[in-house]
């Protein structure tokens, strides 16, 4: 992984045409492993949704009802 | 005029609510209303930078305006007379509007925001435009173009972001409320890091139309005041269905004001043992311990747990907030990255690097968690109640990526960790003073709820405030 921020850095500029701002910058696309690894753990845990609309559903569906 | 005021017939002292009745009754005029905080603003704005830009001239003309309709007998809203100043990311036409950045310092949006013209109807106007993170993107108060923004209560500490002005000028009395936007915190921060009372709205409750976009997921617009029934008053006018934001839920909005009651008893709060406290400082836990045992003392059960899918709210949550930043300033992030403070464009950098099924997935898997979460929570407890920050206050020199040393974005992003998770989760929570640390400074105590249960949080927070006095705090910046 040593070479991922600036593999990273490279591919942000491929697609966005957008440059490191800073070191801090920098530093957090090096996290970005952090990241990766959050998502990794959270494979297999739930089943996939392919409506994203379902949050606004579910806003209603669990909605305050006494007061 | 009230024991609200001090004593001292200083009007400024007054609620939003006792301000508002004041105009009404003749009391008290618009005129002076905004003389007095004025007065106020004049003492600790030197010191706290809350403000970007002020027009005395038009607010003097709209107290006039006003008064002249009290005199004349005419129907008066819910906020008359009352003068205000909102965080500098609210359109109104042909009036500056910032979003605290040097890419905005002189632009005049052509159209005004739903929530301002939603208090402008009911009789509030507006004499100036606060200090803020740069495009609502810190947690902190800190400002690369317009300043930093300092702490009331004791100046070298954050005010928390990023409507820093809005809850630094609210508590100094400079204005009776003030409009704020939370996409991952940015009005619960403020009103714990300052003393007053924050409320962030269900997702979808409050129209975004007008306001600066950060994430077109998580941001929300809602009111910062001293009480939790000044922040009532606000909601019932902002809040419900707007035709230009095609976002806005069509519930039905309730009167807030009127579910205060007081009484909670037999309500179960849910508090967390994990994850809100995993970094939680002594004196902050202890004020919420105290709180918790005001509200027992009301008749409330405390229920410890556990909650489930946090390490998925917080994984999933970061992703759509850093996308949807990232994307939003992509151009600005091409053209001129130098123009924003450094600890603003190294957080979005990451975003452009998030891949897209990584952004779908936490976007459709949104539902399902606030489903799964609600059913297994709110089965038990009625609401939540947590530290808004879980440790004593930082100062602005302990928070500054921009000139510390390298690992200083650790402790900047560690101040909303409490906070982020009810913005992917779309619940509403506010945030009410609960004590002071060592330092003098003050710690929120974070109440959430079901979606659109904003009657029930405000309900708990406005019954704390009946048993508690630290709302009515004066900070030392007005001494």
């Amino acid at each position: 992984m040593n070479d991922f921020p600036t593999a990273t850095e490279a591919a942000i500029a491929r697609w966005f045409a957008v440059a490191p701002p800073n070191d801090p910058g920098r530093r957090m696309v090096a996290d970005l492993t952090h990241t990766i690894a959050a998502f990794e753990a959270l494979r297999g845990s739930m089943v996939f949704e392919d409506e994203p609309s379902s949050f606004e559903a579910a806003l209603l569906a669990t909605k305050e009802t006494g007061l | 005029m009230t024991a609200a005021d001090g004593g001292d017939g200083n009007l400024a002292n007054l609620t939003l609510v006792e301000a508002a009745e004041a105009v009404r009754t003749g009391q008290a005029t618009s005129r002076a209303l905004l003389d007095a905080c004025w007065a106020n603003l004049e003492k600790a704005n030197p010191v706290l930078n809350a403000t970007i830009w002020l027009d005395r001239e038009r607010a003097d003309a709209d107290a006039k305006a006003a008064d002249r309709a009290v005199a004349e007998g005419k129907p008066l809203g819910k906020l008359h007379g009352v003068p205000m100043a909102h965080k500098d990311m609210y359109y109104q036409a042909g009036r500056l509007s910032t979003a605290g950045s040097a890419l905005r310092r002189n632009w005049r949006p052509a159209i005004t925001g739903t929530a301002v013209a939603r208090m402008a109807e009911q009789g509030a106007y507006v004499f100036g435009g606060l200090n803020m993170a740069e495009f609502a993107q810190n947690p902190t108060g800190h400002n690369k173009t317009f300043g930093d923004c300092h702490n009331p209560w004791n100046p070298p500490y954050i005010t928390g972001g990023s409507s820093s002005g809005s809850g630094a000028a609210v508590a100094a009395r400079m204005t009776f409320a003030a409009l704020g936007s939370d996409t991952g915190g940015s009005i619960r921060l403020p009103a714990a890091a300052c003393g007053v009372s924050g409320i962030k709205p269900t997702q979808t409750r409050v129209s975004r139309y007008g306001a600066m976009p950060l994430s077109f997921s998580h941001d929300n617009v809602g009111p910062l005041c001293r009480t939790a029934r000044d922040c009532a008053r606000i909601m019932t006018v902002i809040a419900g269905q707007d035709p230009m934001d095609p976002t806005s839920s069509r519930e039905p909005v309730p009167d807030y004001e009127a579910a205060l009651t007081g009484d909670i008893r037999g309500l179960r709060i849910g508090v967390p043992s994990t994850f809100f406290l995993d970094t939680v400082d002594a004196p902050v836990l202890a004020a919420m311990e105290d709180a918790l045992a005001v509200l027992q003392a009301r008749g409330a059960t405390i229920v410890r747990m556990t909650l489930p899918l946090m390490d998925a709210v917080a994984a999933y949550g970061g992703i759509v907030s850093r996308v949807e930043a990232a994307t939003i300033h992509a151009q600005w992030m091409r053209d001129d990255p130098q123009a924003y403070g450094q600890h603003i464009s190294s957080r979005m950098f990451p975003g452009y690097a998030i891949p897209a099924p990584y952004y779908i997935e936490s976007l459709s898997r949104r539902g399902p968690i606030l489903r799964a979460f609600a059913a297994e929570v709110f089965a038990k407890v009625d609401v939540l109640a947590t530290p808004t920050i879980p440790t004593c206050l930082p100062t602005l020199a302990e928070t500054d990526i921009d000139h510390g040393p390298p690992g200083t974005e650790y402790k900047f992003l560690a101040v909303s960790i409490n906070t982020r998770p009810f913005n992917y989760l779309g619940l509403p929570a506010v945030s009410v003073n609960c004590g002071f640390d060592p330092n003098g400074c003050p710690i929120g105590l974070q109440i959430a709820g079901r979606p659109f249960g904003e009657a029930r949080i405000l309900r708990v927070a406005d019954a704390y405030q009946r048993d508690t006095d630290f709302h009515t705090g004066r900070p030392g910046v007005l001494s």
